[in-house]
């Protein structure tokens, strides 16, 4: 097969809703959970925030924190995971 | 629009959950907190729909129906255990026959709610979502079905979803009707505040 032409032959194929995204290659998933902690975060400040104005500044700190605790417990886990095998 | 809610609205809170509810954000609307209300809404039918694009419709699984969209029927026989008569239990997608001696007999989740929602509890979160969640099951259910050999050129079989793709979708419509009940329960808070006013 002609490798360049993958991409555009799954695209084709891809029927919203029908099928299931195909993004199940181990480099692409994780960041389907950034929109996730964007709609948390948004949520959650929107229902604590007084005032809507201050709901974007906190929700992007929030989401940045979400992301960052994330990170630290995949590079914790990481390194118990490594060091059980030993 | 406004960021505070107004001190006319007399929505009773049962009347806000309900609405927050049918329609995500619909509660804050009713609470003339237009901001707030279209901010969660739209992040929440966005979230729960976004779900659907990764997972597939196929992603959410519906009690009562197997994963081939098939209704699930229920229905106890008499057998024998060590010389003793029991109760079998039978689940299948298609009803017995007259002389089996079934008795019992009826839809799995009417016959056994608390199974079927145990079996598949993501259901539950999902139902949060409202109104919207239900059209989607029942869709999920329709394109389910396998294609009539017979008559190949109608039916639309959607694609179940696996592995990673399918926890995310599961994920995404979940998490959506959890923030909706966050919504529901702020929303209902926020009308007791104002009625208290």
């Amino acid at each position: 097969m002609n490798l360049p032409m993958f991409p555009m032959i799954i695209a084709e194929a891809y029927r919203p809703f029908m099928d299931p995204l195909p993004a199940w290659e181990n480099g692409r998933w994780p960041w389907l959970l950034i929109p996730l902690c964007v709609a948390v975060s948004i949520v959650y400040k929107s229902a604590r925030c007084k005032s809507m104005k201050a709901v974007f500044r906190e929700a992007m700190g929030l989401t940045l924190t979400i992301i960052l605790g994330m990170i630290a417990a995949a590079i914790v886990l990481g390194f118990l995971v490594r060091g059980l095998e030993r | 629009m406004a960021d505070q809610p107004h001190s006319d609205s007399t929505a009773s809170p049962a009347l806000v959950a309900l609405a927050a509810w049918v329609l995500p954000g619909a509660g804050y609307l009713l609470l003339k907190d237009y901001a707030r209300g279209m901010t969660v809404g739209i992040t929440i039918i966005l979230l729960f729909f976004f779900g659907l694009l990764i997972g597939g419709i196929r992603c959410l699984e519906v009690p009562g129906y197997d994963p081939h969209g098939h209704k699930l029927f229920s229905w106890y026989v008499n057998g024998t255990l060590n010389g003793n008569s029991v109760p079998i239990a039978h689940t299948s997608t298609e009803p017995p026959s007259s002389t089996d001696g079934a008795r019992q007999f009826g839809w799995t989740f009417y016959e056994h709610p608390v199974e079927e929602l145990r079996s598949k509890p993501w259901n539950i979160p999902q139902f949060l979502f409202g109104p919207m969640d239900l059209l989607c099951d029942w869709w999920a259910v329709q394109v389910a079905r396998p294609i009539d050999p017979e008559h190949p050129s109608k039916g639309y079989v959607a694609v179940r979803s696996h592995s990673r793709v399918n926890e995310l979708g599961i994920l995404y419509t979940a998490v959506a009707g959890l923030l909706n009940l966050l919504a529901i329960i702020d929303s209902s808070h926020r009308a007791i505040r104002t009625e208290a006013v």
